[in-house]
C-alpha cells in the first residue's frame, strides 16, 4: 500500500514539474526572482508584460532530462547558401550532462517556458541592439568551438549540406537517421594510472569502478565541466582506448585543475593516500582496515555502513554499530548458514564468539571440553541464498 | 619606346609633384570631413570569438571585384603557417597565434585598415588622395594618388599597400570600410559574412561600451584592454583579445595621434627647401630601379 502511494506521489511530482516547464506558474510573482529580472516596467500587465530581452547575467536552471526535451530540431531560419541544419537535440543534451547541462545553450530562461534562441537573438545582423550576437552568430558560437576542437577545422559541411534541389528528401532522411538514437552509453574505465610530477609518489592509481560502484560517487560529482574533446578528438586516441591499456597517462592539466574533482571528498587526506611509487591494487577492506568483509558485507556499498559518501565515518567491528537488534534470543542465526539447535538458541553471542570477534572462528570451550568448531557444530547447516543488497 | 614611356612617366610624376607643392601644406593640415562626429561607425573585432574561417577575406575580395578562388577553398588552414599582411589584392587577412587558454583553439586575428580617428595617412598624403569620411571610413581616391607612398610610411599599422604591377597607374590600396556598401545601407562585406559575428558593426561609442561590458562580465576570458580605443589617438576598428596584444603582433603606436610625426617630416623637408620635385624624381628613380630588378628577363 505504502509503495502504491509513493508511486502516485512520484508520478504526480514529475507530471507537475514537466507541466510547469511549459506554463508560467500561477504565483510566479512570489518566486525568488525580482520582477526586474524579467520585466522592464514597474507594473507589467497581461497585455503589456514588458519582458526584457535576455539578460545573460541572470539564469534560471532548467530541470528536465534530455529525454524530456525534443529529440530533433530543424534549424531553418537562416538557410540560404546551405540547407537547414538537422540538429540532434537529444544526443547533444545527453552529452551536455557531463558539462554545463541544458544551460550551456539555453543560457537564459525565465521560470516560464523554455526559450528557443530566436526569441532573443535577432535574425538580422544590421540592428540596433549590438549587445548580443545575431541568430546566426548565436547558433555558430554554440556549436563551432566544440566541433572545431575535435575536428581541428571549420568544416561547414559537417553540419550544413550545400543547398540542393531535393531539399525536402534529404532533410527527412537526415531526420530519420537520428530519430530514436541516443548517445551511446559511456564506456566507464575500470582504473586509470596517472604519472604525476610529485616527487614523493609519482604514480596515482584511480579506480573509477570503485568510486562509482562502492564509494557511491555520482558522475556529476567529478564530471562537471567536461569538454567534448575528452572523448571526441579525431586526431587523438580515444579516452576508452587510452584507458584500456595500463600505460600511465601523463598529467597535462595544472595541479589545481587535476586535484579539483578529488578534493571535494579527499581534501583532508594525506598526499600519500593516492601518490605512490607504483600502481595500487584495488581497494581491499581487509588490507586497508584490517577487517575482512564476509559474504554478507562484501556486496554492500560503503554508504550502507559508513554514512554519506562525501564523509565516511570510521566504525569499530562491533556488530551492534549497525545491527542494533543483534541481541541474545533476537538474532536469527539461520541467516549465517547454521541453524542453532534448541539448547544453543538462547545463548549470548559471546559464549561462542569470543570478544564478539565474528571474524575469528567460534569456540566451544566455554561449555564443552571435548568439542571444537568446525568439526562439531551447535546446530544444522542450512542453505542461504544471498540476495545482492546494494 | 619602353624607355621613352618611363622617362615621360618620371617627368609627369615630377610635374604633379611640383604642382602638388602648392597644396601640400594645406592638405597636410586639412581637417578630415566631420572628424570625430559622435555617431561615426566602427567595428569591434572579438578575437576570442573568431574561428579563423576566412570568410571575411573571401567576402572582402568578392565585394571589391578582386578575383578569388571558391569559398570552400578558404577552409584550408595551412595558410596560417605564414604571417600575412594586407596586399593590394587582399585588403584584409587573418593570421593565427597560439592561445594560452586552450591549445586546441588557436587565436585568429583579422587585420585591415584601422580607420584611425586621426589618420596619419590622410595627413601624410600631399595631394589629398586619402580622406576621413563622416561615417568613420578612411578612403582613398585613385585618381588623385600619385604613388608617392608617403601614406605607407606614415601609417602606424603598415596598412596601405602599393600595387607594383601598374607603374603607369600607381595605386595605393587598402580596406575602404566598404564605403560603397555602407552608403547603400548595407553592412561591410566582412561583417555580413562572418559566421560567428566576431566583427560587430555599430557606432564607435556603443562598441566601446559593449567591449567594456564583455570584459566586465568575463574577466577571466578577456585581457583588460580595448585595442584601438586610444591607440594612435583612437581608431574605428577596435579589438578584444584574451592575451596581451603585443603577443598577437599588434604594434604599440602610443596614444597620441600619429599625424604629428608625419607632418613634422614633411614640414621639415619644406623648411630646408628641399624641392619636392627633386624628392619625387628620387622616389621615381628608386621605383624604376626596383621595377627593373624585379622584371623577368
Ligand atoms: S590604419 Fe593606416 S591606413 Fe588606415 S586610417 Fe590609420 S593611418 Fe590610415
Ligand atoms: S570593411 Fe570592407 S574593405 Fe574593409 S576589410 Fe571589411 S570587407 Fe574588406
Ligand atoms: S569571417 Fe569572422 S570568424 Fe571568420 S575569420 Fe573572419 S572574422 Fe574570423
Amino acid at each position: 500500500m505504502i509503495k502504491k502511494i509513493f508511486t502516485i506521489v512520484v508520478v504526480l511530482f514529475f507530471a507537475l514539474t514537466t507541466y510547469s516547464q511549459n506554463k508560467l506558474p500561477k504565483n510566479h510573482s512570489l518566486s525568488n526572482l525580482t520582477c526586474k529580472t524579467c520585466h522592464s516596467c514597474d507594473v507589467p500587465t497581461k497585455k503589456n508584460p514588458c519582458l526584457i530581452a535576455c539578460p545573460r547575467a541572470e539564469m534560471v536552471t532548467i530541470n528536465q532530462s534530455p529525454e524530456q526535451a525534443p529529440e530533433v530540431e530543424i534549424l531553418k531560419e537562416l538557410s540560404n547558401r546551405y540547407m537547414p541544419v538537422v540538429f540532434s537535440h537529444k544526443m547533444h543534451a545527453q552529452m551536455s550532462q557531463m558539462s554545463g547541462g541544458c544551460e550551456t545553450c539555453h543560457h537564459y530562461n525565465t521560470i516560464g517556458p523554455i526559450q528557443p534562441c530566436i526569441n532573443c537573438h535577432e535574425t538580422s545582423r544590421k540592428r540596433e541592439d549590438i549587445s548580443k550576437p545575431d541568430l546566426e552568430a548565436a547558433y555558430h558560437r554554440q556549436c563551432i568551438n566544440c566541433h572545431r576542437e575535435w575536428s581541428h577545422s571549420n568544416d561547414c559541411t559537417s553540419c550544413h549540406a550545400l543547398k540542393n534541389k531535393n531539399e525536402s528528401i534529404s532533410i527527412s532522411s537526415y531526420v530519420k537517421k537520428i530519430t530514436g538514437k541516443s548517445h551511446p552509453a559511456l564506456v566507464e574505465p575500470k582504473k586509470v594510472v596517472y604519472e604525476t610530477n610529485y616527487n614523493k609518489g609519482k604514480i596515482v592509481t584511480f579506480f573509477h569502478n570503485e568510486h562509482v560502484n562502492l564509494f557511491g560517487a555520482k558522475c556529476i560529482d567529478c564530471h562537471k565541466d567536461e569538454n567534448c574533446t575528452k572523448c571526441h578528438d579525431k586526431t587523438k586516441t580515444t579516452f576508452a582506448q587510452q584507458k584500456a591499456s595500463d600505460m600511465p597517462i601523463k598529467i597535462r592539466k595544472s595541479k589545481e585543475e587535476h586535484h579539483k574533482p578529488c578534493f571535494s571528498c579527499h581534501q583532508d587526506d594525506k598526499c600519500n593516500l593516492c601518490h605512490k611509487d607504483k600502481s595500487m591494487s584495488p581497494f581491499n577492506h581487509a588490507v586497508t582496515t584490517g577487517w575482512a568483509l564476509n559474504k554478507f558485507h562484501e556486496n554492500l556499498i560503503c554508504e550502507k555502513c559508513h554514512g554519506s559518501s562525501s564523509k565516511f565515518v570510521k566504525l569499530n567491528n562491533d556488530c551492534n554499530n549497525c545491527h542494533k537488534d543483534f541481541a541474545a534470543g533476537k538474532f536469527d542465526h539461520k541467516v549465517s548458514g547454521l541453524k542453532l539447535s534448541e539448547n544453543h538458541k538462547d545463548l549470548d553471542c559471546i559464549e561462542c564468539h569470543k570478544e564478539k570477534n565474528f571474524a575469528k572462528a567460534p569456540t566451544c570451550e566455554n561449555c564443552h571440553d571435548d568439542k571444537s568448531f568446525p568439526k562439531d557444530k551447535p546446530g544444522t547447516e542450512v542453505n542461504v541464498s544471498l540476495k545482492k543488497k546494494r | 619606346m619602353e624607355k621613352q614611356n618611363r622617362r615621360s612617366f618620371l617627368k609627369t610624376t615630377a610635374l604633379i609633384g611640383a604642382a602638388a607643392t602648392g597644396i601640400s601644406t594645406k592638405s597636410a593640415s586639412a581637417k578630415p570631413k566631420n572628424i570625430l562626429s559622435e555617431d561615426r561607425m566602427g567595428v569591434l573585432v572579438d578575437t576570442t570569438v573568431c574561428i579563423g574561417c576566412r570568410n571575411c577575406e573571401w567576402a572582402c575580395k568578392t565585394a571589391h571585384n578582386i578575383p578569388t578562388e571558391d569559398q570552400i577553398k578558404y577552409e584550408d588552414r595551412s595558410v596560417f603557417k605564414q604571417m600575412r599582411r594586407p596586399e593590394p589584392n587582399a585588403f584584409t587577412v587573418v593570421n593565427e597565434y597560439p592561445n594560452p587558454q586552450n591549445s586546441a583553439l588557436p587565436t585568429d586575428v583579422k587585420i585591415q585598415c584601422m580607420h584611425c580617428d586621426h589618420p596619419a595617412c590622410v595627413s601624410a598624403c600631399i595631394v589629398g588622395a586619402i580622406s576621413k569620411e563622416e561615417n568613420g571610413s578612411v578612403i582613398w581616391d585613385t585618381k588623385k594618388c600619385i604613388g608617392c607612398r608617403y601614406c605607407m610610411v606614415a601609417c602606424p599599422f603598415q596598412i596601405p599597400s602599393f600595387d607594383y604591377n601598374k607603374p603607369m597607374n600607381p595605386e595605393i590600396r587598402k580596406c575602404d570600410f566598404c564605403i560603397e556598401r555602407t552608403k547603400k545601407g548595407l553592412l561591410p562585406a566582412c561583417v555580413k559574412n562572418c559566421p560567428v559575428e566576431a566583427l560587430t558593426y555599430g557606432p564607435r561609442n556603443e562598441l566601446i561600451k559593449e567591449a567594456r561590458e564583455r570584459i566586465k562580465r568575463y574577466p577571466d576570458k578577456y585581457f583588460n584592454h580595448i585595442y584601438g580605443e586610444t591607440e594612435a589617438g583612437g581608431t574605428s576598428w577596435m579589438y578584444l583579445a584574451n592575451q596581451d596584444f603585443s603577443k598577437l603582433a599588434f604594434p604599440s603606436p602610443g596614444d597620441k595621434p600619429m599625424p604629428g610625426a608625419s607632418e613634422s617630416i614633411q614640414h621639415g623637408i619644406f623648411a630646408y627647401f628641399v624641392p619636392p620635385a627633386f624628392l619625387y624624381a628620387l622616389l621615381g628613380g628608386i621605383m624604376w630601379i626596383t621595377k627593373k630588378r624585379n622584371e623577368p628577363e
